[in-house]
């Protein structure tokens, strides 16, 4: 349960998928322009990481690592160096169900997300998520918490960079800077606070 | 026709800089931070992705008249994919310390936003040959970006260039230290974001806020 | 319907192709890729014991040829005995000895221990008198760079050359990483089991300790052999291990 919290914790704060790992920029840098359309991104992502997460989890120990199927009596064979295609694959199934939900529950969230919702497929964070899993050797549970903590992670990133660059707008930005420039340098000074956390202890 | 002014030059030499994918077009940069604390890692990566992007596109564009609209996303996915996993088989028969460094941002490439960007922007309405252009372009503007960050990072935060001390002695001795911060998450994203400002300034105003 | 049809064919042909292909280069490159893969653990047990120098580059087949020169390996059960290579009872523990003149100059046992982000790996070497730290050497991790990921550094592996894993009484204590303002305030006869830990990496100062207070227990029987200079010989039967990347 301890190690539990603490691959949370570290998720979100120290290990950041975006501040610590620069994944999933892309959408972050351009949806961060809106504060509403961040949180409703953001919670989206939590919502795909959380069950890709353990959903390639399954996928991977159970068909593909090497003597994953010896269930099926094929102990040799080693089939992961096809995770990369079945974890898009997984992902890319999962967004559309999330996609058909949102546009269930809230067609205004629904359209003001527009094209970034299917763009959460090619979201580095989401794949990045499943490897990160992979390489760590992570069981069952903790590939769960780990993909809810990277989640929270990214909606804190994103929900903070709206947030900064709504205060941004009475600023005196440099023309060459403005945009991309700027929200760089703020993720940066960002990512630098968020290192402040590996101080914490349990 | 002079080489430079064809019109596959043209698709090569435009990502390089005015159209260049991380700066202007603001894709890309997911995966390319973590790899640029040595030089070493930042060129593999630049390669890789290039190589990947240059095949993805001419096979997308090869491919442009026969694949079905509705399916459309998942060959390409499919086809990026499979350039990737054979892109990391490769690198870890042939460049086995390496592939280790840059674990799992190979297969990151997969969802890299210039690859399928470019696929769905470019390939699927140009033939093979532009399209192979294009994507050696888009892929040599992504690497500069990569080397010229992790040049300043190597260099500012271990004294070093592809792994040689470049830092004299002497420097050391009067007081000099490495800049350890350059190693850090942070500083990559810093020097981008002067990296495009020094850029947009050098190419004038440009709108692109 | 046609255009349905068309879909569906168009998939299946690019999922067979796809799949003959990375079948194809997954197979016919997968040999050289497990030869990476040993000779860098090879490469990381010789590193423990410091006949590889950090700052040279090595051919694989320099490795291969000091590896095949200087080290051998036997397993053991949990009681410390060596089991011969015939009689396969699991789960036995692997010892690579480094022979130097005929006579076992140190053995490396493998280190697994659980880190703050993925699993540490790594390997411990320890002196012939069952007691020292021949040195330390971690080749996989996944911890935070610049943090946790320190430890991969030769100035903390550096640290624990010449610390002992039993205390004055000759009980086992194992090796612990601790903060420098304890390490300072420690009375020297328990700093000899200490080494100074990372600034900001606590959690992961915390688990490699453990961890490798485990495995330390583990190889006990081992060390004890070691301690009463009942194993100082090469067994007869020592061989190379069949190195599992």
């Amino acid at each position: 349960m301890d190690n539990l919290i603490s691959i949370f914790l570290n998720s979100v704060f120290v290990g950041n998928i975006l501040l610590a790992y620069f994944l999933g920029m892309c959408s972050f840098v351009a949806i961060s322009k809106n504060l509403r359309t961040s949180i409703g991104l953001g919670f989206a992502v939590v919502f795909v990481l959380t069950i890709t997460a353990p959903a390639n989890w399954l996928i991977y120990y159970y068909l593909l690592a090497p003597g994953a199927l010896s269930w099926a009596g094929l102990p040799d064979v080693d089939l992961s160096f096809l995770k990369f295609i079945t974890f898009i694959a997984v992902i890319a199934a999962m967004v559309q169900v999330v996609e058909m939900v949102i546009d269930r529950l809230s067609p205004a969230l629904y359209n003001a997300l527009g094209v970034f919702l299917p763009l959460i497929t090619v979201n580095c964070a989401i794949l990045g998520t499943s490897l990160f899993m992979v390489e760590r050797s992570y069981r069952f549970t903790e590939s769960l918490v780990f993909g809810f903590g990277s989640g929270v992670g990214w909606l804190l990133a994103i929900v903070s960079m709206a947030a900064i660059r709504m205060k941004m707008r009475y600023a005196d930005v440099p023309g060459g800077l403005e945009g991309f420039g700027i929200t760089m340098i703020v993720t940066g000074l960002l990512a630098m606070g968020f290192m402040l956390f590996s101080g914490i202890q349990m | 026709m002079k080489f430079t002014k064809s019109k596959h030059f043209k698709a090569f030499s435009e990502p390089l800089i005015d159209n260049n994918p991380i700066s202007m077009q603001m894709l890309g940069i997911c995966s390319a931070l973590a790899v640029t604390v040595q030089l070493k890692t930042a060129i593999v990566m630049g390669l890789s992705l290039t190589v990947v992007l240059a095949f993805s596109n001419l096979t997308i564009s090869a491919l442009r008249r026969v694949i079905p609209r509705n399916i459309r996303m998942i060959v390409e996915l499919s086809v990026i994919a499979s350039l990737v996993i054979l892109a990391d088989e490769i690198l870890r028969a042939f460049l086995y310390d390496i592939s280790k460094q840059l674990s799992v941002f190979v297969g990151l490439i997969i969802t890299n936003c210039i690859v399928m960007g470019r696929a769905e922007t470019y390939a699927l309405g140009h033939p093979p040959g532009l399209s192979f252009m294009d994507g050696l372009g888009n892929g040599a503007g992504y690497g500069s970006v990569l080397v010229f960050v992790a040049f300043v990072r190597e260099l500012l935060g271990s004294g070093k260039f592809l792994g040689y001390s470049v830092v004299p002695d002497a420097f050391y001795q009067a007081g000099y230290q490495n800049m350890g911060f350059m190693l850090l998450a942070p500083a990559a994203f810093i020097i981008i974001g002067l990296m495009v400002w020094l850029q947009k300034t050098l190419s004038g105003d440009r709108d692109h806020g | 319907m046609s255009e349905n049809l068309k879909s569906i064919v168009f998939a299946l042909s690019t999922a067979v192709v796809c799949s003959l292909l990375l079948t194809v280069a997954a197979q016919g490159l997968n040999p050289l890729q497990r030869e990476n893969a040993a000779v860098d653990q090879q490469k990381n047990i010789l590193k423990s014991v410091g006949l590889i120098a950090a700052d040279r580059a090595y051919t694989a087949e320099d490795i291969k040829h000091l590896y095949a020169e200087n080290i051998r390996c036997i397993r053991v059960d949990e009681n410390g005995n060596v089991v011969t290579s015939d009689a396969a009872d699991p789960p036995l523990l692997p010892v690579y000895l480094y022979r130097k003149d005929g006579a076992v100059a140190a053995y490396i046992i493998p280190i697994d221990s659980r880190g703050l982000w993925g699993r540490i790996h790594g390997y411990l070497a320890l002196e012939a008198d069952g007691a020292t730290i021949a040195g330390f050497t971690v080749y996989k991790h996944s911890e935070t760079p610049g943090l946790g990921g320190e430890i991969e550094k030769r100035w903390f592996q550096d640290n624990f050359k010449g610390k002992k894993i039993v205390d004055r009484q000759g009980h086992f204590a194992a090796i612990s990483i601790v903060k420098q303002a304890k390490l300072d305030t420690l009375p020297a006869a328990e700093r000899i089991n200490a080494v100074d830990g990372i600034s900001g990496a606590t959690l992961t100062g915390r688990f490699l300790s453990a961890g490798l207070k485990d495995t330390l227990s583990e190889y006990e029987p081992v060390s004890i052999k070691f301690r009463t200079n009942r194993l100082l010989h090469l067994p007869a039967d020592a061989e190379r291990c069949e190195t599992t990347p």
